[in-house]
């Protein structure tokens, strides 16, 4: 009889051992969720900037993403920075600092469409002079229209193995950000 | 005391006759209602602590044994052990006749027209059956019976199939208990060790109605052996080592009865395994390791007749899964199936290391069970209580994220009143009332929501036999409530739903006799199933396929018609057995998965292709046929074939996902025993798997991302031994999968998309049992 007891004491041990494990039931917290990707153009020497985001602050699915068409002036150079923002969180986290962190593990593409009147260059590099992209600067030419995709891949491998010429859909990385900006130039 | 003087004395005579050892005692066992030969049965000479096991063909032999009397103690399972006395002055040969019980039904045991116990269509993995597949996962270990296939995502995530249907249309019984894990996803295996069964079995039938009314697609029970019910002791070690991904297993056992306290019995068991990166034909699969952790404790307490049972249990499992398979948008989903084989990037390494993404899942079982006995009725209550944790680790952002990025609890306490009553010798009947709790929790990223269901149920069977007919008939309710919501980060709640669902299950079934060695068995049931939560609720990204799901919350009940045929015939020289089997369910409601093609989904990492829960009516059918036949005493060659047809009635198209069809063929050589070698045997297996041809018709609709895979044939041979040493019987096996290493795939599997199956996999096993010399009648 003693054994059975002594089983018994085990088995709940066991058990409650387990139960520290306790999470509130149905708690929505995607630390990997992104919501915001936003574009700041600034013209050099002027002090006013423009910003143009693509948004999905309820996270995949559910409402449709906010893309807003970026606008800009015919046969003007534009300084280009990016911000990556979760605003789901509380108070809203501000992903670019840790892309820049980790910035030998992140890369921005920029693809204009087939066509187009825009030349993204001047990436910014990260630590082991590789670009990262967070800023750029973008040529514009006469006015028209067409769109640009935006994609931030990571290199999830230790080390990241980050080349220069890796292209954008290189096995090495993943993508974390794929939008797409219709946009007008006038 | 008696018993053990006589022992001695019977030590005494055995050494002062030992000059004259030389004899042979061969014998055979048969089932005397059908003459099926007891293979696997167990012959114990009780006063040498010799034993072996009887052969395909039911028969057995000692050799070298001196004059005297002995008491020979026969088991089988289904059968009541019996023990035969017998005098032996030369070498003599004996028939013993093995009636299988009838009409048990407090056992969990099935039966079937093979000619078991009174119930419906089975079919069971025992003895050296399931020793050779020591090592596998249960799944893997299931797919050797006939209709039974495998659904993988990888070679470290596999689902049993039957007849076509898995996930939440199979009820999985670990002991007794209905498991409740997270088997409604395609990516989660069942969480249970395969080393704590003694026998697994498939079931199809009125018995089906004790554990559901959902089970349209059948049911697994796993049974681990009885705890011993003599003094004495047993203790078993299971050692295995894999070539291909380096994998190695442990699994140790001991179990107990004390000479003092002969009401109380124990066991305890742990297994341990873990394998580094999967190899196919041409390529090493990066992340494809596994670790798993299991142990089980189970103490009994019989007395007269009251017995209760203590059942605990801990599944611990951490799942590479192939990175170059977790694709993230449509674009690089398209580029990445279009290849023949993955990128190098994701092939090469050869290490036991795991790392992101991966899985750990935890799985805890308490359960008790307490039965008393009164004359013609028995009364039992069961307990349990399951925790499943689930963790699924993707690919982070941050380096120095060590957390989940997807984590679920379920926790499911479940009781069942049950009272059996002998009418008389031919009529049984049982009643049960059940109820259960579940609470499902998360945290993480969102894809089922947190719920509370609550059910509350009861069946009724009833058996019947007399001459060649065997009947049975239940029926069962049950209710099924679920509260569910969805709440943000702010607090806000998203949603909030709450279901009802009433589920009606009855079936029928009747087996006859038409004359010796053939037997006949009809079956028809009704069983349906509600819907589950992710059916109805799911939201989220699926990596796997670049799908975005999204539930339903319309759906309603499936409701299925199951007609299953089936005849056993074994000719009576012996030389000759097969079975048939005819199956039919007709599923209305069928819920299942539809891509919209024309609605993607835009998220900020990229398109993902829109995945909805529809539901129509469907039918499947199919055949399953084995035959054995011996040419010569040492030889049998096994023959098996299954055949479905799974067609969505409303579009009168073929369904997706369905196993194709396929034939086993089995050559055995059963060598002669020498003194020291026993049961020793060379198998050789040749399993073809045709092309799966009736896939959904992809004109107007995309259903599929990639055609079905070619047809494949694939070669193994098992070979093995046992060796006494030291008078411990040590067995030994040697297999080869996939002997021509192979390059194929498997329509089945996800991992179809982006890579082969594994290769050329050698297998080594040893068994070590021990036992105590005292085993008392």
């Amino acid at each position: 009889m003693k054994k059975i007891l002594i089983l018994i004491i085990f088995a709940s041990t066991l058990l409650s051992l387990n139960a520290c494990k306790k999470f509130s039931e149905g708690e929505t917290n995607d630390e990997e969720l992104i919501t915001t990707l936003q574009l700041n153009f600034t013209i050099p020497g002027s002090s006013s900037t423009q910003s143009f985001k693509f948004e999905d602050l309820d996270g995949p699915g559910g409402n449709a993403p906010v893309i807003e068409p970026i606008v800009l002036a015919a046969g003007t150079t534009y300084d280009v920075s990016l911000e990556v923002w979760n605003k789901a969180a509380n108070p809203p986290e501000n992903i670019t600092t840790e892309i820049e962190e980790e910035n030998a593990s992140h890369r921005f593409y920029y693809s204009p469409s087939v066509g187009s009147n825009i030349v993204v260059s001047n990436l910014n590099n990260d630590d082991n002079a590789v670009p990262l992209g967070t800023t750029s600067t973008w040529q514009v030419g006469t006015a028209s229209t067409g769109n640009i995709s935006i994609t931030l891949r990571h290199y999830p491998g230790t080390p990241p193995d980050k080349q220069i010429s890796d292209p954008v859909n290189s096995p090495k990385s993943g993508t974390d950000i794929e939008v797409t900006f219709n946009y007008t130039i006038q | 005391m008696k018993a053990l003087l006589f022992a001695l004395l019977l030590l005494i005579s055995y050494t002062g006759f030992s000059q004259q050892c030389n004899i042979t005692l061969q014998g055979h066992i048969e089932d005397p209602d059908t003459r099926e030969m007891l293979s696997a049965a167990t012959v114990l000479i009780l006063e040498l602590n010799k034993q072996v096991t009887t052969d395909a063909r039911g028969n057995f032999e000692f050799k070298d044994l001196c004059p005297g009397n002995y008491s020979l103690q026969i088991s089988h399972t289904g059968c009541k052990t019996i023990i035969e006395k017998i005098s032996l002055t030369k070498s003599r040969h004996i028939d013993v006749d093995m009636p299988h019980e009838k009409n048990t039904l407090t056992e969990v045991t099935i039966s079937s027209n093979k000619g078991n116990k009174n119930t419906g269509t089975k079919k069971e993995l025992s003895g050296k059956e399931l020793e050779k597949t020591k090592g596998q996962s249960l799944a893997e270990v299931l797919s050797r019976l006939n209709g039974v296939t495998l659904l993988q995502t990888g070679s470290t995530v596999s689902k049993p199939v039957i007849h076509g249907l898995h996930g939440s249309r199979i009820l999985t019984i670990n002991n007794d208990v209905r498991q409740e894990g997270q088997q409604w996803g395609n990516e989660h295996a069942p969480e249970i060790d395969p080393f704590i069964a003694g026998k697994l079995e498939v079931i199809k039938g009125v018995d089906e109605l004790k554990y559901g009314s959902d089970a349209i697609g059948g049911v697994i029970l796993v049974e681990p052996r009885p705890l011993l019910n003599h003094a004495g002791y047993r203790a078993e070690i299971n050692t295995g080592y894999f070539t291909n991904n380096r994998q190695w297993i442990a699994s140790a056992m001991y179990e107990a009865q004390p000479e003092k306290l002969h009401e109380f019995s124990f066991r305890i068991q742990g297994t341990y395994k873990r394998g580094a990166n999967a190899r196919t034909a041409h390529y090493r699969l990066n992340n494809t390791g596994s670790e798993e952790k299991n142990f089980s404790l189970a103490a009994g307490w019989k007395k007269h007749s009251f017995a209760t049972e203590l059942f605990y249990s801990f599944f611990d499992t951490r799942l590479g899964i192939f990175e170059g398979a977790h694709i993230g948008n449509r674009t690089y989903f398209d580029s990445a199936i279009a290849n023949n084989r993955p990128d190098p990037v994701f092939t090469g390494e050869n290490t036991y290391q795991i790392g992101r993404p991966y899985q750990k899942v935890q799985h805890h079982l308490l359960k008790s069970k307490t039965s008393y006995k009164s004359g013609k009725n028995k009364f039992a209550l069961q307990l349990s209580l399951q925790k499943n944790y689930r963790e699924e680790f993707d690919i982070v952002r941050n380096s120095n994220n060590y957390k989940p990025q997807h984590n679920l609890a379920i926790t499911t306490l479940s009781q069942e009143l049950s009272w059996e009553h002998k009418q008389n010798a031919q009529l049984t009947h049982l009643i049960a009332a059940n109820t259960m709790q579940q609470d499902n929790r998360y945290a993480g990223r969102y894809f089922i929501p947190a719920y509370r269901a609550y059910y509350f149920g009861g069946y009724y069977i009833g058996k019947y036999s007399k001459n060649k007919w065997e009947l049975q008939a239940g029926a069962r309710y049950d209710n099924k409530n679920i509260y569910t919501n969805r709440i943000l980060q702010s607090g806000e709640v998203f949603d909030e739903y709450g279901f009802n669902f009433s589920t009606f299950a009855t079936s029928a079934n009747a087996s006859f006799k038409i004359m010796q060695g053939l037997k006949t068995n009809i079956n028809i049931g009704l069983s349906s199933r509600a819907p589950q939560a992710n059916e109805l609720l799911s939201n989220g990204i699926h990596h796997g396929t670049s799908t975005f799901e999204v539930g339903n919350i319309h759906l309603k009940t499936e409701k299925a018609v199951n007609i299953n045929w089936g005849a056993a015939w074994n000719i009576a020289s012996g030389k000759l057995s097969a079975e048939l089997n005819l199956y039919r369910n007709q599923i209305d409601n069928f819920i299942y998965q539809q891509p919209i093609a024309n609605e993607p989904v835009q998220t900020i990492s990229g398109i993902y292709l829109l995945n909805i829960y529809q539901q129509n009516n469907v039918r499947l059918q199919g055949i399953d046929f084995s035959a054995t036949w011996w040419p010569f005493e040492k030889l049998d060659w096994q023959l098996n074939y299954s055949m479905l047809r799974a067609k969505n009635i409303d579009s009168s198209d073929w369904l997706i996902r369905m196993p194709a069809d396929r034939i086993g063929n089995m050559l055995s050589y059963h060598f002669k025993d020498e003194k020291k070698w026993n049961g020793s045997y060379i198998t050789f297996e040749y399993n073809y798997v045709f092309k799966q041809t009736r896939t959904p018709d992809e004109t107007f609709v995309k259903h599929d991302y990639k055609a079905a895979p070619n047809a494949y044939g694939l070669i193994n041979v098992d070979a093995g031994t046992t060796i006494q040493i030291q008078n411990v019987p040590v067995s030994i096996s040697l297999g080869i999968r996939n002997l021509l290493n192979k390059a194929y795939r498997d329509y089945l599997n996800s991992m179809r998309y982006f890579a082969d199956e594994t290769g050329r996999n050698f297998q080594l096993r040893i068994k070590i049992p021990f036992q105590s010399k005292q085993i008392k009648e």
